[in-house]
């Protein structure tokens, strides 16, 4: 039949309806994660700040899944709340970076030549500087605010999704369709509106999800060292902050946090993962 | 030649492009460093507050405290700290042994378990063993340094006592305390960089075992390691070599949060305690060393595989 990369669209088909039907394990666990932190008042009888000081460092199990921290707190209630704001952070700022990105990268495959050179050099600019450090410095300048922290994680990874936009509207536009459109006196804007944007849009997705694994550790990252979330807000890398402090009381106190980072990150790689690998394939079209 | 001369020269831009950005964006908020050293003190009157601004040459225009950061970095003054007024040149000096040293293991120890690991796994693609390999390597990728070096910390050093959970100990002091220091933060760094190398290592070697002068040698009697070793190899290393560039990034950053989880007083923890007491003297030249340490690394990396290439070398590509 047809050569490697493209599959018939039979298969095509067969394949979309088996993984509409079960959802990859990856996803359904994120799903229960973020269900759990929104809900969390419903999964808990606890609240996130209410303090059993007859109680400190409990073990894990009975009324306590997870055990208590220093104050008697319940470890899983303050897991669930602190989810809220991790997650939060790393939705807005996935959702910066995707549309900061996109159009930065649409507009530099779009105008090639001086705009392209000014826009990927940007690019490439602010990318030479490892990203924590990076954070560290607007932290540093505009402060450490919920919506702060938020932007600068969203503009931090603009860059990243600002190549790949770029990259795929080059080849998008560089097809038949594209030129068929402007030769027919469509509208530039309409055109990667209308129809190249929903092309592009998977590849987008893929790198959105890629950015929420990064959001993810640099928050974590920026609220552990003290310069995120800030007490008595919390999230789970400030969680992890406190655990460490009683590494040698109670370890499960910042194993629990840790643990939680890990499996989200994990589990969004494996989301990306599987996005990427369904991208690639090229319907033939009878 | 054209080809060096062209790398070098967008290197160079890139490094004076980073101190733009950096000092561009410390400096956008009209927030006031010499304010927040003198915080809550009493007494402070606005006297004293302009003569230590003028002492740090914050009242100078930003253009010329600029140039004058730039040109104090060429002959090893880059002014003072807003905070402690140590001089940020012997700041960086003491705390750049420990981040070197972490980022150099953490590398080789990437590059130590990813290189057998991938000629493991490309023997048979999609056999039991690249699978295994692939699934760890894909979990590892999960791993922030810092809370592979918390996890890490909890097994070997509150369970079982094994190493050392915190502090450095200068390698001139005593060799084998500091390198017993030194193995969980590497562990820490390796477990997210040496999947990076292995992943990318495994496509290459797979597309050069599926060869013609792979079949060919095998074919004329060679035996699988030398098949593998001589010929596959190298021809699969060179295009992994600028992995190690994007490696050496990915330690360097991921070095700053874990020597503040083993304690050490290296430029990552030097630059956290910038950033929380605005002293924006050190940040912006530790910020700066860093990126120009990855800069510098990524140049290299360029420079020699185009200098390895025999297709390359000597010729302009």
């Amino acid at each position: 039949m047809a050569e490697s990369g493209t599959i018939s669209v039979a298969t095509a088909a067969r394949r979309r309806r088996v993984t509409l039907r079960i959802p990859p394990i990856s996803v359904l666990l994120l799903l229960i994660i973020v269900l759990m932190c929104v809900f969390a008042p419903l999964v808990t009888p606890f609240g996130p700040n209410d303090v059993d000081p007859a109680h400190p460092f409990a073990a894990a199990g009975g009324q306590h899944w997870l055990g208590t921290d220093e104050l008697g707190r319940d470890l899983l209630t303050r897991l669930l709340y602190g989810g809220r704001l991790s997650l939060t952070v790393c939705a807005g700022s996935v959702v910066i970076a995707f549309f900061i990105g996109t159009i930065w990268g649409v507009c530099a495959a779009e105008r090639r030549g001086f705009v392209e050179e000014i826009l990927m050099r940007t690019a490439d600019v602010t990318m030479a500087i490892p990203q924590i450090l990076f954070a560290l410095v607007c932290v540093a300048a505009f402060g450490a605010s919920l919506l702060s922290l938020t932007v600068i994680t969203g503009l931090l990874l603009a860059p990243t999704s600002a190549r790949m936009a770029r990259s795929v509207t080059i080849q998008e536009t560089s097809l038949d369709y594209y030129s068929a459109g402007i030769a027919y006196g469509a509208g530039k804007i309409r055109l990667l509106t209308r129809e190249v944007f929903p092309n592009i849009l998977p590849a987008l997705a893929g790198q959105a999800v890629i950015n929420a694994a990064s959001a993810m550790i640099l928050e974590a990252s920026l609220s552990f060292v003290g310069l995120g979330v800030q007490p008595p807000q919390m999230s789970w890398g400030v969680l992890l902050q406190q655990g460490y402090g009683f590494l040698y009381n109670d370890p499960t106190y910042a194993v629990a946090p840790a643990v939680l980072i890990l499996v989200t990150v994990f589990c969004l790689n494996l989301a990306a993962n599987r996005l990427g690998s369904t991208r690639h394939r090229k319907v033939v079209r009878p | 030649m054209q080809f060096v001369i062209k790398r070098v020269v967008i290197s160079a831009i890139l490094l004076v492009a980073t101190s733009v950005l950096i000092f561009a964006i410390l400096r956008a908020l009209p927030g006031d460093p010499v304010a927040a050293r003198l915080g809550t003190a009493q007494g402070v009157n606005q006297a004293m507050i302009d003569r230590l601004r003028s002492s740090a040459g914050l009242d100078r225009p930003l253009v010329s405290q600029y140039f004058s950061w730039v040109t104090g970095m060429a002959h090893g003054n880059l002014g003072r700290s807003y905070f402690t007024d140590r001089p940020v040149s012997s700041m960086i000096l003491s705390a750049l042994g420990p981040t070197l040293e972490l980022t150099v293991l953490g590398v080789a120890l990437s590059i130590l378990v990813a290189v057998p690991a991938a000629m493991a796994a490309a023997r048979r693609p999609r056999g039991w063993l690249d699978r295994s390999i692939t699934a760890i390597a894909s979990a590892g990728m999960a791993f922030p340094p810092f809370v592979a070096g918390i996890l890490l910390i909890i097994v070997f050093s509150i369970t079982v006592h094994w190493f050392p959970a915190r502090g450095f100990i200068p390698l001139t002091q005593d060799p084998v305390q500091n390198l017993r220091s030194m193995i969980l933060p590497s562990i820490s760094l390796a477990a997210g960089a040496a999947p990076l190398i292995l992943r990318y290592l495994r496509s290459e070697l797979v597309t050069a075992l599926d060869s013609d002068y792979v079949r060919t040698a095998a074919g004329k009697g060679a035996p699988e390691r030398r098949v593998m070793l001589r010929h596959a190899l190298p021809n699969a290393a060179l295009p992994s070599l600028t992995m190690i560039g994007l490696i050496t990034g990915y330690t360097l950053g991921g070095s700053v949060v874990v020597e503040y989880v083993f304690g050490f007083s290296g430029l990552g923890a030097l630059s956290v305690q910038a950033a929380f007491r605005r002293d924006y003297a050190v940040l912006q030249s530790v910020v700066l060393l860093i990126s120009a340490l990855f800069i510098l690394v990524s140049l290299t990396v360029d420079l020699l595989g185009w200098w390895l290439d025999p297709r390359t070398r000597g010729h302009r590509g």
